[in-house]
């Protein structure tokens, strides 16, 4: 890298550069370096376009016909599919699905995140012990663990061994109940995806000043109220971070509630990703899958220009 | 962080921590527990002797390896340009990027399964890995330019008065410096594409092609719905994970940290 001594270049000018030795060749490589990063970001942007862009258009152009994935020639029919949409039970569900479990997974599991965050950047034993088991759930295949929590939460389970055990005189399979199945599906994403919330509010804290807040605890403030008035603020990128990947997150969901309920019993963990594998895959309405995925993406880039506008409004 | 003096304090403290991380073992102590249910540890024998454990892992382990190279190579690049370099159009770029963030797999499916009998690449390694990679990159572009931002410009700019092109400062500054988030960005290419079920499931036909996720459906099949054989069957694939993160854990803390800060 080094080739002799550059020291007077540092201020070289037209002219100077002229009269120093290999200016020309130095010249084209500062220009190089400038203007040359449209280089660096094709190869990306190619893989994105032939994989994604193309699904995405033949997913638009797909929304607006009839196809059962077989016949020959797919039949043109407008917007039929979203009329279809718009009046569909079932979609509906699966929308107010996604609020709610958005709502409650993401409140619990960053609230949680953040206080193993805070109480791990404590004094307390053992921390890499306790790190490692809020964050081995992340790493884990939903589809490893999915006869688990079936397992788990069925009379055979483990949860039913804990009401024996308190003498709660109810037997109940908690995933095949419509009134309960959704709550369970939350509970387990919460233990899946806790570690990601605590690893960036651990990141975050890490960042915090600590004299300061030593300076507030010595003031009187409690630990309670420091956490509320001082260290949540200053998380607040980390919040807004999460709240994006959550909204996508939560948009995108298919893997739990597929493997675990398939959707049911009566589309009760019904979303939009299983619903557009059912619609599509398994009954081969495929021009009624492509719309709903057409306003799957469409809600998703929407939540996400939201929330990152609401980043850039309140930051 | 939080502030204890008294030793009492000190004690609830770690009891408070130790009663909300009970919850998170629970479910790996049922995977463990329920494994062991009927004939114990003869399950694991019983998993281990159908043979098709090592053939899955085998093409987890391609299926993967293939999925980080492209991400990492792709990423690594992409993050670099955007992060310091001029691009015309960075904005419309950046919200390209924004776009792919939020597509979610399912949307995939059917383009790319017809595309790909079209092209004969259907129930190919490729047809997996392809789409894998280009999910996970919009995120990792992302990661690495957050944390290439912060690199400063005057390390770039004393290579480049030492007369390095921009490949030259590319592999000899950047890629040194970036390390943690490349292991960041490694290790979680490598839980996505390691725990993908949906592509595999579809896109992989052959029984010899397919991946560790399968496998529960696989038992299902063989054993008849023999819950503690299938339960035996996910400690066998959740070990290899947990060891891969453990070996990780410094640097993808230390990755995260720094690429997801903002």
């Amino acid at each position: 890298m080094a080739r002799g001594p550059h020291l007077p270049s540092r201020m070289c000018g037209m002219e100077e550069g002229a009269a120093y030795g290999r200016s020309g060749d130095y010249m084209n490589k500062k220009l190089a370096i400038r203007n040359n990063g449209m280089v660096w970001i094709i190869p990306a942007f190619l893989f994105l376009l032939i994989i994604i862009y193309y699904s995405i258009i033949y997913t638009f152009n797909l929304s607006t016909m009839d196809w059962d994935g077989l016949s020959p020639t797919m039949k043109k029919v407008g917007l039929d599919n979203y009329s279809k949409m718009f009046a569909d039970k079932v979609f509906w569900k699966a929308i107010k699905n996604t609020v709610v479990y958005f709502a409650i997974t993401f409140v619990v599991q960053n609230l949680l995140g953040f206080v193993f965050a805070a109480i791990l950047h404590s004094e307390v034993k053992l921390p890499t012990v306790h790190k490692c088991i809020i964050f081995i759930p992340t790493i884990l295949a939903p589809a490893t663990m999915a006869p688990v929590f079936r397992l788990m939460f069925s009379p055979q389970g483990m949860l039913q061994h804990f009401m024996d055990f308190a003498h709660i005189p109810i037997t109940v399979d908690w995933l095949s109940r419509p009134q309960t199945a959704l709550y369970v599906l939350m509970a387990i994403v919460v233990w899946e995806f806790t570690g990601m919330s605590f690893i960036l509010y651990y990141a975050a804290m890490s960042q915090i000043d600590k004299e300061m807040l030593e300076a507030a605890q010595i003031d009187g403030a409690g630990n309670i109220r420091t956490l509320i008035t001082m260290v949540f603020p200053l998380c607040k990128g980390t919040t807004v971070s999460l709240a994006m990947l959550g909204v996508i997150g939560a948009l995108k969901t298919f893997d739990i509630p597929y493997l675990i309920t398939t959707g049911g019993p009566d589309h009760a963990t019904e979303f939009l990703g299983t619903y557009i594998y059912r619609q599509g895959i398994r009954q081969s309405h495929l021009g009624y899958a492509a719309a709903l995925s057409v306003m799957l993406l469409v809600m998703a880039v929407v939540g996400a220009f939201l929330t990152n506008k609401a980043n850039k409004e309140g930051g | 962080m939080l502030r204890v003096k008294s030793k009492r304090n000190r004690i609830l403290l770690q009891i408070l921590l130790f009663i909300m991380t009970v919850p998170y073992l629970l479910p790996l102590l049922q995977m463990f527990l329920g494994s062991l249910g009927g004939r114990g540890l003869y399950n694991y024998a019983a998993v281990w002797n159908t043979g098709v454990v090592p053939i899955y892992f085998r093409n987890s382990i391609i299926i993967s390896a293939g999925v980080i190279l492209i991400v990492y190579v792709l990423s690594m690049t992409a993050g670099f340009g955007f992060a310091k370099l001029n691009i015309l159009g960075k904005e419309v770029f950046f919200w390209l990027i924004l776009v792919a963030l939020t597509l979610p797999e399912v949307i995939l499916l059917t383009p790319l399964f017809v595309t790909f009998q079209r092209m004969h690449l259907f129930s190919t390694f490729f047809s997996v890995i392809f789409p894998l990679a280009a999910l996970q990159l919009p995120f990792t572009i992302l990661l690495i330019r957050n944390y290439d931002e912060g690199i400063p410009v005057e390390l770039l700019e004393a290579a480049r008065i030492d007369g390095a092109t921009t490949a030259q400062a590319f592999r000899h500054v950047i890629l040194p410096l970036t390390k943690p988030i490349g292991s960041a960005v490694t290790m979680l290419t490598l839980i996505n594409s390691w725990n993908s079920y949906l592509l595999p499931l579809l896109f992989l036909q052959k029984p010899t092609m397919q991946t560790v996720t399968l496998l529960p459906q696989y038992f299902q099949g063989e054993f008849t719905n023999d819950q503690t054989k299938i339960l035996a069957a996910a400690v066998l694939t959740a070990i290899p994970e947990i060891i891969a993160y453990l070996c990780m854990q410094k640097n993808f803390e230390r990755g995260m940290s720094a690429g997801a800060l903002k």
